[in-house]
This record gives structure tokens, C-alpha cells and sequence, in this order.
């Protein structure tokens, strides 16, 4: 038996209220006895060893303290956990994300959503054709068990699951759940979570049937959302690593960070987390060979996930430059401060003998005569596989917007640009505009396959552009974000749960990727494969892989911060305007508290009558 | 003897069957009783009592050498006649015995039904009348003292104070109608101080007797200095201890405000049938404290109810109790 509103409990601070006016307002009848020297004595005598002597056998005082029993458990509404009144249809949804291992409820949160998902799977009403079927929500969704009366196979599908260290994806899960339920008024989808989910705002008006079933207590949990590594700007031999470590107590934690390369210690920092903020963490080290930094927070908290992270970090490379231009001082100065790797080489044409010996292709104003396979920088080019409209000029285009939250517009303004001519296109699928005129975009990236672009549509010659200081900081931008050792540094840093993707040069038939808990798994590969892909990726920490003779690392990693945050949520947000709120169980209909209001009456009545009997 | 006793006794018996007191089959059997004294009376006035004091009786008691002036009657003529020397016979002396009854006539012993006062008197009335056959003085003393509190209690307070003078002291059977009816006139009522009592009669006794003490032994003061200066003055104590059947088996349970008769202090108690032998217990306690502190200074305690039947305790109790035979 439990209860809906178990607030009402505190009413039972009337019973021992009743017991004290029963000790303190008696009604006593007064007599007349020649001396009470006996009862003195005889009080002296009994009373010492039995002080709750004066209530012992007062049936009214035990009638009433049933009744008020009575009458709060009523109003705390006892129910019995569901047993007739689940509907025809169950979806169990058991969010298995990150947060779910945060151990405020004993033994964990996990845990425990599994407890009640099993007790749900107690009360499925097999005789009235009740059916279920298990959902996992880890790093993506996995049916367990489809639709079935097997109380067993529901148990051992439960018992199966296995919580992951992947940020919640339970859109996908409930997408899945809706299928099964739809055209089923009587299904519903039970979610056991602790409701620290991103963004569920397609089911705003699905009109979803879904009874969340709330985990968690505590946000006391500190954890790492940010991890990367760049070259070092003031010392090129150096490499810089900034982590950032956000606290969701709402009391500051001491903490210590510490730093290890391939697994040894190199450094550690005590740092002070402020209360319900992110501290930025910034090291730097000096890096001889290829490795895997691991940040490593030490902090009291209920969630040990978020508390490691681990980044691959590769030697810098010198990024190849090729610059087809018919002449542009500002362009090749700007290019050539770039970075500190740069290689700047000067051509005229790009052709097919050029193809595969640079990282970075920039095109000023030229039809190449062979296109570029790697990445490029087009300014005012417009090949017309990129654009599908024919493309036109505008005159004088102001410049309206501007997308600084990008990485290529990171310190770019576009404050006193102005542009005397540009290419008129319609917004491509491949990329997102990154400066706007009212009538087209005039910057855009993007990515067509696995190459990178930029294009731009104007050439910079007919602007101001190259005489402001943003221009040398966009080309530096460009280069650093087209430069193929960054996108694979990228490519070596994947979420918790999210697949690992490898261009393969050569064709592989085997391989084995060896997991952070130390388990190895061989692959088989077809010989016509490209890619190599492994997507078994839900526990954090450093995978390495054995591609024939080939070795490398990659890095899962939660970094979350809306996982970090494991507050749990009273309400679902479904969108903006639909909410789903925390229930323990829907149906009313298994309430008891009438019959113990029943009980409370019949109490009442043998009371009175016990009252009248005694005192006439 | 004197002739005329006899023939006033069954006036006597009507009387005390008129005062309500005793009947006369009771007094009948009575008057073949008579208090047992432990001790040699030392009473200064003649009675039928054995003291040390040498005197005129027919009981032998010692002889003495002859000298000058002693008077002839006395001599013993036989011892004479064996060895030819003068020897006087001398007999025991029989003085009265002073019996002092303590009677308590406080509030508390107006409860009871019949009342503890009511039983008191009639035990009061028993030995007063065996003393009064066996010739021997009897003084009641009784107490707490009266208080006129009214104008128009005067009267009453005139007559009560007459009659505990009368019964302060009482000689000769023939006084015996007079001390019933004084008796059956006694009010009761006050405020008992019991040592103060016991005290105060101590002193005023010039010899001491027989004391019979008659009380609920309910003071909140306590008992033990009263009767401890009754046997220090050498009286020979009965403590008849009378309490009242309401007193030994409540009846009255349930949430109860109790009080006190006499200083009108409030005690509250919940009582029920399931403490009952508890309280039992706790008077079998009181009473067995009362019988130990007696024995311990040589008095006689008895411990009844006002509800048993007096007969029983005057003719049977008591005379296997030796204090009378």
C-alpha cells in the first residue's frame, strides 16, 4: 500500500494531541472521602512504576485515536500500486543516460527506476490481455522486450538493461513508444527518468499518454562539460587545454583537477567551484608524441560519469596552403600570418597534378581547371553544382547580420564592411549563412560530403574588408576550421553513445577495438568498406583500435552539462506549452480511502454509542 | 459487693439498650469480663485492683518485723507461737485501675455506615462498662477540641461541653446509664490534631492505666509521637484501629476529584476496578505499619471495620487479644 498525498501524515500530530487532552481535561467527579491519606499513598505507591496508568482502559480514548487513525489514512489516500487499472498497453521506457548512475537514490538512480518498472510489471493485468513492451533510452533506443503478457521475459528484459554513460536521447525512444501506442486509447507509455532531457518538442502536440515516473532527489553533482586541446598560441611547442567544470550545488565545492598524458600524472590543480556555475580550467603542457590527455575532477559528488575526460591529442602538422589567385597582397599576407604552421604555396591554376598535396585550397576569383577534392575557400567562385538557382549580382549589399556564434566569426566583425559588388545565390542545403544581405547570404559554410567549405561571394578586392582588422582573423579562422588535422581531432573526440566514423585509405578485413573496461572485440570489415564505423560507444573513457596494422585511440566522452545537471525534473517540458508532470500512479480508481473513511464513521457511531452507554 | 447493684442492672440494661449503644445480651457477657492489667495499678484511690502498695485486703503479701505502736490486729499469732517473735502480716493494697479511652471524633469518623464514630462509641461504651464493673475509673477523653464557630451553636457547644466533662471521668457501676448516655450524646466533627491529643492527655493523667486509643489513625501528622508519648508515661496502650468498608474497598471509580473531610485538600485520582488490589494492598500496608510500630512498644493493636459486627470483636477479638478475660 502507498500513498498519493503523503503530506497528509503530518495530521497525525493530532493523535498524540488527543492523548494530552485526554491527560490534561478530565472530567472528574468530585467525592467527598473522609481522609485521602490512603490514596496519597497509594497514588505514591502504584503511580511511580506506571506513568501511563491514567489512560490504560479507556475504550473512548482508543475509539478516538482509531477514528483520527482512520481518518488520516483517508486523507493520505492509500492506493495499491495499480493492480487492475493499467491500461490494455504498456510502454516501459527506462531512461539508461549518464545521470541515471547518480547514486542519491540507493543503490541508484537506475536502480531504482528498474524497482518501480518491475513493480509495474507486477501489476500488469495478464488476465484482461495487458501487454508490454521494455524500451532502454541509453545512447539510443533499444527494445528489449516487444509487446508480450510474459511477466518473465518483462523481468528479464528489465533485468538486462544496463545503465550507460551516454547523454539522454529519449526522443528517439519515445518515437519509437508513439508507434506502439498509437491507435490504442487504452496504451500508455510509463518513462522512468529523472527528466534531465534536452528537448522533446516534437511531441508537443502528439497528445502523448505518458506517466513520468520520477527518480533522483539530489543535484549534488559536479561534473567536467567541456574538454579540448589546442596548440598553445604564445609557445607553439606547447600544447593548451581548457576544460570546464560546472557545479550544480548550490554551495561552493573545493576540487582538485588532475591532468594525466597516456595515464601518468603530469599535473593537478586545486580549484574552487562556485555554486550553480561553470569554472573555466585552463593547462598547458608540453606534448612530444601523439597521447590521450585524461582530465580526472576529484570532488564528493553523486555522480562519477561526468567526472573524467579524455581527449586525443595529435602533433601538429603543417597545414598546406595553395593559393589560385591572379594577385592578392592582402589575401596571400593574411594567409601566411594564418598560423604558426603554415606552408603558403602561390598558383595561378589548380589542376589535377596539384590534387591531394595541400590540406587547404583557396580560390580568389579563379575557375580552377581541376575543382579541388579537399577543403576549399571559394571567394567569388560559384560552381553550379552549389547553388540550384542561377546565380545573380547585387549592387552595394548592406550587411544586415552576421553569425558570430560560429567558429569561423569567432572576434570577426562585420561592423564598417562595405561591399561594392556580390553574387546573388539562394541559401544551399550544405551550409548555413553566415553573413547576410537582405537579398542573399553572402558567406556561407558548409560541408559537401567530407569536404569542408567556405564560400564567400563577393570578391574581397571590390570591399573594405581587407583593410579591417577582421579580415586577418576570418582567414585565420578559415584555415584553422578547414584544416583536416582538425576535423580529425574532432572526428577523435566522440560523445558517449555516438558512433566512431574512420575513413578507411585502404581496404581492411579485420580489426579489434579494445573498450576502457579492458574487453576486446574483433571486427570484420567487407573489403569494399570505406568507412569504419563502431558505434558501441556507452561507456566513457579511451577506445583503441586495430585496423590491420593501423593503431590508434579515440575518446568518449559525456561532456553534458544538461547530464552534469542532475536535478530531477518535477515536469516534462513537451515543447513550450505542454508539460508532463511527475506522478507516482494515474488511476485513481485503486484509492482506498474510502473505505477507511467508511471504518472512520462506523468508529464514530461505536464511539457515541459507547459515550451514551457509559454515561447513562 | 453492694446489695444495691444487683438490683439497678437491668435499669442500666434498658438504659444503654435506650442510648442505642449495645444490647444486653452484649452487656450481659460483659459483665463477666474484666480489663487485664499487665501492670500493678498505682492508682491513689481504693479499688479492686492488685498494686504494690501495702494495705487492708484478704491477699497475703508479706510479713514484717514488729515494732512499737503497730497496731495488734495484724499480728501473726501462729508464727508467735512457733518461734516466739513478733511478726506483722502485711496484704496487698487494691487500688482502681485508671482506664483513659481516646475517642476520636473528627470529621473522617463520621463516615461509614454505620459510621466509624458510631462504632468507636460502641466499643468506647464496651470497655467503659467492663472498667466501670471492675470498679475502676474510666475517662474519655475525647477529641479534637470543640469549637463554637456560631452564635447559635452556643447552646449546642454549652451541652456537648457538659457532657465530655461528664465523661471525663466516670466511677461505679451505677454510673454506667449516665456514661451511655453521655455518650450517645457526643457530636462529632473538626479538625483532629492526634499527637496533640495524646500529648495533652498524657499530661494531664496523674497515674498511668490502662489507654485505649480509639481512631482511624488517618492524621496526615502521623501517629508515632502521640501514641510513642502514651507508652513512654508507662500506660499500658490498646490502639484499636476503625476504618470505614469504603475506606478498605472503594466503590467509587472512574475519573475522581477527592476530598478530604477534614482539611478539605483535593487529591485527583483515576481509580478502576483493575487497581482495586493495588489499593488493598497499599492499606493492607498502611494498617500492617500501624501493627508493627504497636508491637514494637509493647501495646495491643487491633484493626477492624465498622462494618463487622461489634459483638464479634468485643467478645471474641478482644478477649483473645488478653485485653480483657
Amino acid at each position: 500500500m502507498r500513498f498519493l498525498t503523503p503530506l497528509a501524515f503530518w495530521f497525525a500530530l493530532a493523535l498524540p494531541a488527543v492523548v494530552v487532552f485526554y491527560l490534561l481535561k478530565r472530567k472528574r467527579v468530585t467525592r467527598v472521602v473522609p481522609s485521602t491519606l490512603l490514596w496519597q499513598r497509594f497514588l505514591a505507591e502504584t503511580q511511580a512504576s506506571a506513568p501511563m496508568q491514567r489512560l490504560r482502559h479507556n475504550w473512548l480514548l482508543l475509539l478516538q485515536l482509531l477514528l483520527l487513525l482512520l481518518l488520516v489514512l483517508a486523507l493520505a489516500r492509500p492506493y495499491f500500486a495499480g493492480k487492475a487499472g493499467l491500461g490494455q498497453m504498456q510502454v516501459v521506457v527506462l531512461d539508461a543516460s549518464a545521470s541515471m548512475q547518480a547514486t542519491d537514490e540507493t543503490p541508484s538512480r537506475f536502480e531504482r527506476a528498474r524497482k518501480d518498472a518491475l513493480a509495474l510489471v507486477d501489476a500488469l493485468a495478464v488476465g484482461k490481455g495487458g501487454q508490454m513492451v521494455v524500451l532502454v533510452a541509453g545512447a539510443n533506443a533499444e527494445v528489449r522486450q516487444s509487446a508480450t503478457s510474459e511477466k518473465a521475459s518483462l523481468r528479464r528484459a528489465l533485468e538486462g538493461a544496463r545503465v550507460t554513460d551516454s547523454p539522454t536521447r529519449l526522443a528517439e525512444a519515445l518515437r519509437v513508444a508513439e508507434t506502439l501506442i498509437r491507435d490504442r486509447p487504452d496504451a500508455e507509455i510509463h518513462l522512468f527518468s529523472d527528466g534531465a532531457i534536452p528537448e522533446l518538442a516534437e511531441f508537443e502536440t502528439r497528445d502523448l499518454r505518458l506517466v513520468y515516473h520520477k527518480v533522483g532527489k539530489g543535484a549534488r553533482n559536479a561534473g567536467i562539460v567541456a574538454f579540448d586541446v589546442k596548440p598553445n598560441p604564445e609557445d607553439p611547442a606547447k600544447r593548451a587545454l581548457f576544460l570546464s567544470v560546472a557545479n550544480h550545488r548550490s554551495e561552493s565545492v573545493d576540487a582538485r583537477i588532475e591532468l594525466a598524458f597516456d595515464g601518468q600524472l603530469i599535473e593537478t590543480k586545486a580549484v574552487m567551484l562556485e555554486a550553480t556555475n561553470t569554472t573555466p580550467v585552463v593547462f598547458i603542457a608540453s606534448q612530444a608524441r601523439d597521447g590521450v590527455y585524461t582530465a580526472r575532477l576529484v570532488a564528493e559528488d553523486d555522480l562519477a560519469a561526468d567526472n573524467q575526460a579524455s581527449v586525443v591529442s595529435l602533433m601538429p602538422q603543417p597545414v598546406r596552403v595553395l593559393l589560385v589567385s591572379r594577385g592578392n597582397r592582402f589575401l596571400e599576407k593574411a594567409l601566411a600570418a594564418a598560423g604558426v604552421n603554415v606552408e603558403l604555396s602561390l598558383a595561378a591554376d589548380h589542376s589535377s597534378a596539384d590534387a591531394g598535396r595541400h590540406d587547404v585550397v583557396v580560390l580568389d576569383d579563379v575557375v580552377p581547371s581541376e575543382w579541388p577534392r579537399g577543403n576549399v575557400l571559394a571567394i567569388h567562385v560559384a560552381p553550379t553544382n552549389w547553388f540550384e538557382a542561377p546565380i545573380g549580382e547585387i549592387e552595394s549589399p548592406p550587411i544586415v547580420n552576421w553569425r558570430n556564434t560560429h567558429p569561423l566569426l569567432r572576434f570577426v566583425s562585420f561592423d564598417s564592411v562595405q561591399i561594392a559588388k556580390a553574387q546573388q545565390v539562394k541559401s544551399p542545403a550544405w551550409g548555413v549563412s553566415l553573413v547576410d544581405a537582405p537579398q542573399s547570404p553572402l558567406v556561407i559554410a558548409g560541408e559537401m560530403g567530407r569536404q569542408r567549405v567556405v564560400w564567400v561571394g563577393f570578391d574581397t578586392l571590390e570591399s573594405t574588408w581587407p583593410l579591417r582588422i577582421s579580415f586577418p582573423i576570418f582567414l585565420a579562422n578559415v584555415v584553422d576550421w578547414l584544416n583536416p588535422a582538425t576535423a580529425k581531432a574532432e572526428q577523435f573526440l566522440v560523445k558517449s553513445g555516438d558512433a566512431f566514423r574512420l575513413p578507411l585509405a585502404a581496404p581492411v578485413t579485420s580489426g579489434s577495438v579494445t573498450g576502457p573496461d579492458g574487453k576486446v572485440q574483433t571486427v570484420t570489415l567487407a573489403p569494399e568498406a570505406s568507412e569504419f564505423v563502431w558505434s558501441d560507444t556507452g561507456r566513457q573513457g579511451i577506445y583503441r583500435v586495430q585496423l590491420g596494422t593501423n593503431q590508434l585511440a579515440f575518446a568518449a566522452n559525456l561532456l553534458d552539462a544538461a547530464e552534469s545537471n542532475i536535478r530531477p525534473r518535477e515536469t516534462l517540458d513537451l515543447g513550450r506549452f505542454t508539460q508532463v508532470k511527475a506522478t507516482t500512479e494515474k488511476d485513481a480508481n485503486l484509492e482506498y480511502w474510502r473505505w477507511f473513511a467508511l471504518a472512520g464513521l462506523a468508529v464514530m457511531l461505536g464511539e457515541w454509542w459507547w459515550f451514551h452507554r457509559r454515561t447513562a | 459487693m453492694f446489695p444495691g447493684t444487683r438490683v439497678e442492672r437491668s435499669d442500666l440494661v434498658e438504659g444503654a439498650t435506650m442510648a442505642g449503644i449495645l444490647t444486653p445480651q452484649v452487656l450481659r457477657r460483659l459483665e463477666q469480663f474484666q480489663l487485664i492489667a499487665a501492670r500493678r495499678a498505682k492508682s491513689s484511690a481504693k479499688g479492686e485492683r492488685r498494686s504494690r502498695a501495702r494495705g487492708q485486703s484478704v491477699e497475703f503479701a508479706d510479713h514484717r518485723n514488729y515494732v512499737l505502736g503497730d497496731d495488734l490486729r495484724y499480728l501473726d499469732w501462729n508464727l508467735f507461737g512457733r518461734l516466739d517473735r513478733l511478726f506483722l502480716k502485711l496484704y496487698e493494697e487494691e487500688r482502681e485501675l485508671p482506664v483513659r479511652i481516646f475517642l476520636d471524633a473528627s470529621e473522617s469518623m463520621l463516615f461509614g455506615t454505620p459510621s466509624k464514630f458510631d462504632f468507636a462509641r460502641q466499643v468506647a461504651a464496651a470497655i467503659g462498662y467492663v472498667a466501670l464493673c471492675g470498679f475502676d475509673r474510666v475517662s474519655v477523653h475525647v477529641f479534637p477540641d470543640l469549637t463554637a464557630q456560631k452564635e447559635a451553636d452556643l447552646t449546642q457547644y454549652n451541652a456537648q461541653l457538659a457532657i465530655r466533662g461528664a465523661l471525663r471521668s466516670v466511677r461505679g457501676k451505677k454510673s454506667s446509664l449516665e456514661y451511655f448516655t453521655n455518650l450517645t450524646g457526643l457530636r462529632g466533627g473538626g479538625v483532629a490534631d492526634f499527637n496533640g491529643a495524646m500529648k495533652r492527655g498524657v499530661l494531664e493523667s496523674r497515674q498511668a492505666g490502662v489507654a485505649v486509643v480509639l481512631s482511624d489513625f488517618l492524621d496526615p501528622a502521623g501517629y508515632e509521637p502521640g501514641l510513642m508519648a502514651l507508652v513512654g508515661r508507662g500506660f499500658q496502650v490498646n490502639a484499636i484501629q476503625i476504618l470505614s468498608p469504603e475506606e478498605l474497598d472503594p466503590s467509587a471509580f472512574g475519573d475522581l476529584r477527592l476530598v478530604d473531610s477534614e482539611t478539605g485538600s483535593l487529591q485527583e485520582v483515576t481509580f478502576g476496578k483493575y487497581r482495586l488490589a493495588a489499593y488493598r494492598q497499599t492499606v493492607a500496608n498502611y494498617v500492617q505499619r500501624l501493627r508493627e510500630f504497636c508491637q514494637g512498644r509493647g501495646a495491643n493493636f487491633f484493626s477492624c471495620s465498622s462494618g463487622e459486627s461489634i459483638e464479634d470483636l468485643l467478645l471474641r477479638q478482644l478477649r483473645s487479644a488478653e485485653m480483657w478475660g
